[in-house]
């Protein structure tokens, strides 16, 4: 995936690279290759000096043990009421046969768990529930009782108890009234159930849902903080004056495409970082966060994240070319923040709702929001994988684009002194 | 080592500002050659343009007759007006990246970032971050940003800025010796005193045109003659004034310095002087560079 990161950046770069010497292409092959490895070698410069400024930096030390906390959080409380939790006291009111206890702790196995029983008058049971004392009681096997409604969402361990509990008793019930032979009623206990097919796609649920949240906090969060850091690290080389160094050894756009893809390298080793981590601490833990397709959604948030940089990065530099100041950053940062927010809000509301509407099936295709919108619609299995490689392929080219303009804007823009240097003077300077 | 850097007919203008008027001179290997000028000369903007940092209307910068390029630049070293270095940045690694990027490698760039910090005594903060240096020694550090690779041209703007004598001394020290082994080394300064304690050649601009360039010595020795005469009890010299063809450059302490046209007899002068009182110094000076660039922007 790396090399992938380093391909998509390198392939701008080269373009750009191939585009501006082809205007002055001597034929002298030799020369041109020697120029295209001292090429590589200053971009690679300024990329590991970026790398060992941001690794080396509190920020990064600091934000990385959070979000690792916080993902840490989201995965493992949601599993400390299961399996290992405490027994389930089950209070029994009247008699209750051995064979029916049987079942109800075959039922608490599959729930992930395990019962106690107590024998307890009716007026005791109720009470007990009130007050957190039982879990469930059984009223002379006819009749479970719970302190609160249970819908059949549910997922906490009394729950999934009570659900398998009812079922189960319900079945032996019917067993017996049938007066079925023990070996039909052994097999009726062991049928399996039919499988079922559905026409359309279903909304996502449970595991794959959280895994789409979790992603899309991640690329939101990370394309905020790591495209900021490049219109700042951009603004702070102008002002602190050390560009003028820099420019007169490197070309603007080898300086540039370094920061990028600098900056690019941390967060995608801190992004690859919390993926993994939270793969090896879901499988400790047996968390569901790697049940059904919420792999493929971690990988395609990955995969977005890049591409999403990829996009943004540029867009930054050229703003932090502009900044002469850190006071302007927040000025220049906000209206470059808002597709990436209505992005962010959109894929919410897609993840909520379960059903992705027509414009945001349009919005996966847009390379600014699609770095939101098209993990969400892999996360609800609502996308091709053709569908999605022409997404990509759209997203890479633009940035190509982008990449282009944002250079010629950064050429203008970075060596300009004195005041925050406007837009249309750069454009209009180009023009002329 | 040793190279000719020639500014060819450079123009730039800046919407109606003329920055740079078909600006020629040279500067050979060997020397320290100043560059002088009034705030806005076009000093800075020379200086920009050899490393491509200014596009050029017309006009061309050559390196030993070849137009400069990236490859050639890359083994000039350059010392902006703003000073530029990152501020949060180890000095020791900020050298060597600037080192790097210059083409070192990275044996080399860390062995040259040693030498040179012990060469300008400051070796002890190699570990320091920039922003905590004090001026002088950012300023010694950014000279050894642009003199860690050896480079074959020295373009320095405002080096002597703000250094105490003892600085100034240092870095005047090495631009010499920088010179002397075979480096073309340009600098800029408002410092006319230094200046012409450290160069050899002197280039004087304004309004972006070239006024006067020359060795210094030469310069010294052309123009009006400079003739300093003390009468005692005068500390005004007010028994030069009404002289025909004589200008009172500048009195200091009694010590009258004088400007003779061609035309004046010094003879006369000092008679004029002994009708005044009793002279106790008569003597002929060279031309100061201070003069040299007043008369030239006269």
């Amino acid at each position: 995936m790396t090399q992938a990161v380093i391909a998509v950046i390198l392939a701008v770069v080269l373009l750009l690279r191939w585009r501006s010497r082809a205007k002055r292409r001597t034929g002298d092959a030799k020369r041109a290759w020697s120029g295209l490895g001292r090429v590589t070698s200053d971009v690679g410069l300024v990329a590991a000096r970026e790398m060992r400024e941001r690794f080396r930096g509190r920020i990064f030390r600091v934000g990385t043990l959070l979000v690792l906390a916080g993902v840490a959080a989201a995965i493992v409380i949601p599993t400390l009421d299961k399996g290992t939790s405490q027994p389930q006291t089950v209070g029994l009111v009247g008699t209750f046969p051995v064979p029916l206890r049987a079942i109800v702790v075959s039922s608490a196995k599959s729930a992930g768990t395990t019962v106690r029983f107590v024998s307890v008058n009716q007026e005791t049971a109720y009470a007990d529930l009130r007050s957190g004392r039982l879990d469930l009681a059984i009223v002379a096997g006819q009749e479970l009782v719970v302190n609160k409604p249970i819908a059949s969402t549910d997922t906490s361990t009394t729950a999934e108890l009570v659900l398998a509990v009812a079922k189960q008793l319900g079945v032996a019930e019917a067993v017996e009234a049938a007066h079925l032979t023990p070996a039909q009623s052994l097999e009726l206990a062991s049928a399996g159930a039919l499988p079922v097919r559905s026409l359309q796609r279903g909304a996502v649920k449970g595991a794959t849902q959280t895994t789409s949240l979790i992603g899309l906090i991640l690329i939101f969060v990370m394309l905020t903080q790591y495209n900021t850091w490049t219109l700042i690290g951009v603004m702070e080389e102008k002002s602190s004056r050390v560009i003028e160094v820099l420019l007169a050894t490197v070309r603007p756009i080898q300086l540039l495409t370094g920061k990028v893809l600098g900056i690019g390298l941390v967060a995608f080793a801190q992004a690859s970082l919390i993926v993994v981590f939270s793969l090896v601490l879901a499988k400790s833990v047996g968390s569901d966060l790697l049940h059904g397709t919420a792999p493929v959604v971690l990988v395609s948030t990955l995969v977005w994240l890049l591409l999403g940089y990829a996009f943004y990065c540029w867009v930054y530099a050229a703003a932090g070319s502009l900044a002469q100041r850190q006071d302007q950053v927040q000025s220049l940062a906000f209206p470059l923040s808002l597709p990436i927010i209505f992005g962010y809000v959109m894929a919410l509301t897609a993840v909520g709702s379960g059903s992705p509407s027509t414009l945001f099936k349009v919005l996966a295709y847009l390379p600014p929001t699609a770095p939101f919108a098209m993990p969400v619609l892999v996360g609800l299995g609502a996308v091709t994988w053709w569908e999605f490689m022409a997404s990509a392929l759209i997203s890479v080219v633009c940035t190509v684009g982008v990449a282009r303009l944002a250079t010629s804007i950064y050429k203008r823009a970075i060596l300009r002194t004195g005041a925050r240097v406007k837009l249309r003077d750069v454009v209009s300077s180009a023009a002329g | 080592m040793g190279g000719l850097l020639e500014l060819e007919k450079l123009s730039r203008r800046y919407g109606r500002i003329t920055a740079l008027d078909d600006l020629s001179f040279s500067v050979p290997a060997g020397q320290v050659v100043g560059f002088l000028g009034p705030n806005g000369a076009g000093k800075t903007t020379t200086m920009r343009a050899v490393f491509g940092l200014t596009d050029l209307d017309a006009g061309t910068v050559r390196w030993n007759g070849v137009p400069v390029g990236q490859a050639e630049r890359r083994s000039f070293g350059y010392m902006p007006e703003e000073r530029g270095l990152y501020p949060a940045m180890l000095v020791g690694e900020q050298l060597e990246y600037l080192g790097r990027l210059h083409g070192m490698s990275a044996i080399d760039a860390q062995s040259a970032t040693t030498n040179w910090l012990e060469r300008l005594g400051i070796a002890d903060r190699v570990r320091s971050k920039v922003d905590a240096l004090s001026h002088g020694n950012q300023q010694r550090v950014q000279l050894a940003a642009a003199l860690l690779h050896g480079p074959e041209a020295l373009i320095l703007d405002e080096p002597l800025a703000g250094l105490d004598p003892t600085g100034i001394d240092a870095i005047g020290a090495v631009l010499v010796e920088q010179a002397r082994s075979g480096c073309c080394v340009l600098f800029s300064s408002h410092q006319l005193d230094q200046v012409e304690d450290l160069c050899e050649s002197v280039t004087i601009i304004d309004h972006g045109r070239l006024v006067v360039t020359g060795k210094v010595d030469d310069l010294a020795h052309s123009g009006s003659r400079r003739l300093v005469v003390r009468v005692e009890g005068d500390r005004d010299a007010l028994w030069a004034k009404g002289l025909a063809g004589v200008t009172i450059s500048e009195v200091d302490a009694g010590a009258a310095r004088l400007v003779l046209d061609d035309s004046v007899d010094s003879q006369s002068v000092l008679r004029a002087a002994m009708a005044a009182g009793r002279v106790t110094e008569f003597v002929f000076r060279r031309r100061r560079l201070s003069e040299v660039f007043r008369e030239a922007l006269a």
